[in-house]
């Protein structure tokens, strides 16, 4: 092999798709990549495999404890004695879990053991069978970059995106196409900033524009571009909620800034599948806070919780609420 | 979202709710793990469980050093290899089924099996390891006790098989020779 040429070895390119080079290194690949033809093809290539392989899933049983693991832990916790949980933070714990009511139940069905039942909801999120991994870069990224940047526009009035920075994806990351003056920050978002357990996770076709105000670019944005950035080098889901912990907890991530939001207001939108362009909304940005302090979700309020981050360790809260016109002025659908 | 590892310690310090989250977590994943590697559903299932249940009575030895989706994964693999010693069970991989099942799996699932019935051993766990457990070259690394740069190799090795492999259906060659990366492997700018 020339070095000249290639200056990663093959295996490098395999370990960058699979996030096991070093910073340094990934980004000597990434650069050689997008410049060769020859690795592209090997990166197409041994993503495919690792699609196709997807195609494998094992049907789950019904999620139960079996009643002989059931004694085994009722003697295990015995022997320990009483928990050292403090109560307060287990009822609260408990309070914010499904899987944790089914597991408060357990406790009164020790002798016979205890079926613990996924909710619909749970299971359609597992059942990843259309997009079970990531699909090849180029599928994500839009090759008309004035497509891109009139895309962004759309997530908000003109009055509003005309004088936004204009950000598009490009094999790095989110590149600057258009400088701002009112510090608002459009991009079109990606199907990764889906709840890490969405069906949609990795659906190529989803573009979500959204016009971010200045606090939200200098506070959510960053999460945008942390999750992009693992994308592009490769990472699993589940090293992507690894190092999004550590950043959070290093304070790499900052907190939602008071006053964070961003306009949804697209009719170009493609949220996910199910959803289609959804129906025009604003979108408000909080540390954990609870819903009913917003009423949302309640009969006829109008706000709901959105579940962006719901199992991912960003702490944010997310408030939606959907507004009468789309961004161009014409009326959208009622809810 | 709290940590697996806090959970790990919230268990052994006795919080049953941190058990069942962490069996909440990851019962599916075990299945998985030994479905994929055993024909037979019944006995993945019953694996997963004793997984669990060497957790419970392991819980006191514990110690915060690897992550415990590690952990886990190295109670499945020694209770994996129990189990092919033991030689009764229908494998995926390597053993004869006593009375092998109607195989009902889509042609595309039982086309990846075939394909991972013609790597080597080391190789295909090393595979699976990655593709299915998502585990990190390093906790391979760890936990089949080889260096981080043989299972880089290998890994490399495998799925280019595989992709060889699985290319040869568009022949309608199921019997093609696996070329185990030989006409890959070549140093590219290379004749």
């Amino acid at each position: 092999m020339s070095t000249d040429r290639h200056p990663i070895e093959q295996e490098e390119v395999m370990a960058y798709l699979d996030g096991e080079l070093p910073p340094g290194r990934a980004s000597e690949a990434l650069s050689h990549l997008e410049l060769c033809p020859e690795c592209q093809t090997l990166v197409a290539d041994l993503r495919g495999v690792s699609q196709e392989l997807m195609a494998w899933e094992v049907e789950s049983p019904e999620v139960r404890i079996l009643s002989e693991i059931d004694v085994a832990l009722v003697q295990r916790l015995k022997e320990r004695g009483a928990p050292k949980v403090s109560p307060s933070r287990l009822k609260s714990r408990v309070m914010t879990s499904r899987w944790l009511w089914a597991g408060a139940l357990a406790v009164l069905c020790v002798a016979v053991g205890l079926t613990l039942t996924l909710t619909r909801r749970n299971r359609n999120d597992e059942r990843s069978t259309a997009y079970p991994s990531m699909a090849s870069i180029e599928q994500y990224l839009i090759s008309d970059r004035n497509a891109e940047i009139a895309l962004a526009r759309s997530a908000a009035p003109e009055s509003i995106s005309s004088d936004a920075k204009i950000l598009v994806l490009g094999w790095r990351g989110y590149e600057t196409a258009r400088e701002g003056r009112n510090g608002f920050v459009c991009v079109v978002e990606r199907s990764w900033m889906s709840p890490y357990s969405s069906a949609e996770f990795w659906n190529p076709k989803v573009r979500v524009p959204a016009c971010f105000n200045p606090a939200a670019a200098r506070s959510i944005l960053p999460v945008t571009f942390k999750r992009t950035e693992m994308v592009l080098a490769g990472l699993s889901k589940a090293q992507m909620i690894d190092r999004m912990k550590a950043a959070i907890d290093s304070k790499e991530l900052p907190p939602p800034e008071p006053g964070a939001m961003c306009y949804m207001m697209s009719r170009a939108s493609h949220l996910n599948d199910s959803l289609g362009h959804y129906v025009p909304h604003l979108m408000f940005y909080f540390p954990l806070t609870d819903k009913a302090a917003w009423g949302a979700d309640l009969p006829d309020s109008p706000v709901t919780l959105n579940p962006q981050f719901r199992d991912g360790p960003e702490p944010i809260t997310e408030f939606v609420i959907p507004v009468a016109k789309w961004s161009d002025g014409t009326a959208a659908p009622a809810m | 979202m709290i940590s697996d590892e806090a959970l790990m310690l919230e268990f052994q310090a006795g919080s049953r709710a941190a058990f069942e989250e962490l069996f909440a977590r990851y019962h599916k994943l075990l299945h998985s793990f030994f479905g994929r590697r055993l024909n037979n559903p019944e006995r993945a299932e019953d694996l997963a469980q004793e997984t669990f249940l060497a957790v419970i009575r392991a819980a006191s030895r514990y110690e915060p050093r690897a992550l415990v989706r590690t952990y886990l994964y190295g109670i499945a693999l020694k209770l994996l290899a129990a189990e092919r010693r033991k030689g009764v069970t229908s494998s995926t991989f390597g053993q004869l089924a006593p009375e092998p099942k109607i195989d009902r799996s889509p042609e595309s699932v039982l086309w990846i099996r075939q394909a991972m019935e013609k790597l080597d051993a080391p190789e295909r766990e090393i595979l699976m390891l990655r593709e299915y457990e998502q585990l990190s070259y390093s906790d391979i690394s760890e936990l089949l006790r080889i260096p981080v740069n043989t299972v880089r190799s290998r890994l490399f090795r495998s799925r280019l098989a595989l992709k060889s492999y699985l290319e040869s259906r568009a022949t309608g060659d199921p019997d093609r020779r696996m070329s185990g990366g030989q006409p890959h492997t070549r140093r590219r700018g290379m004749p």
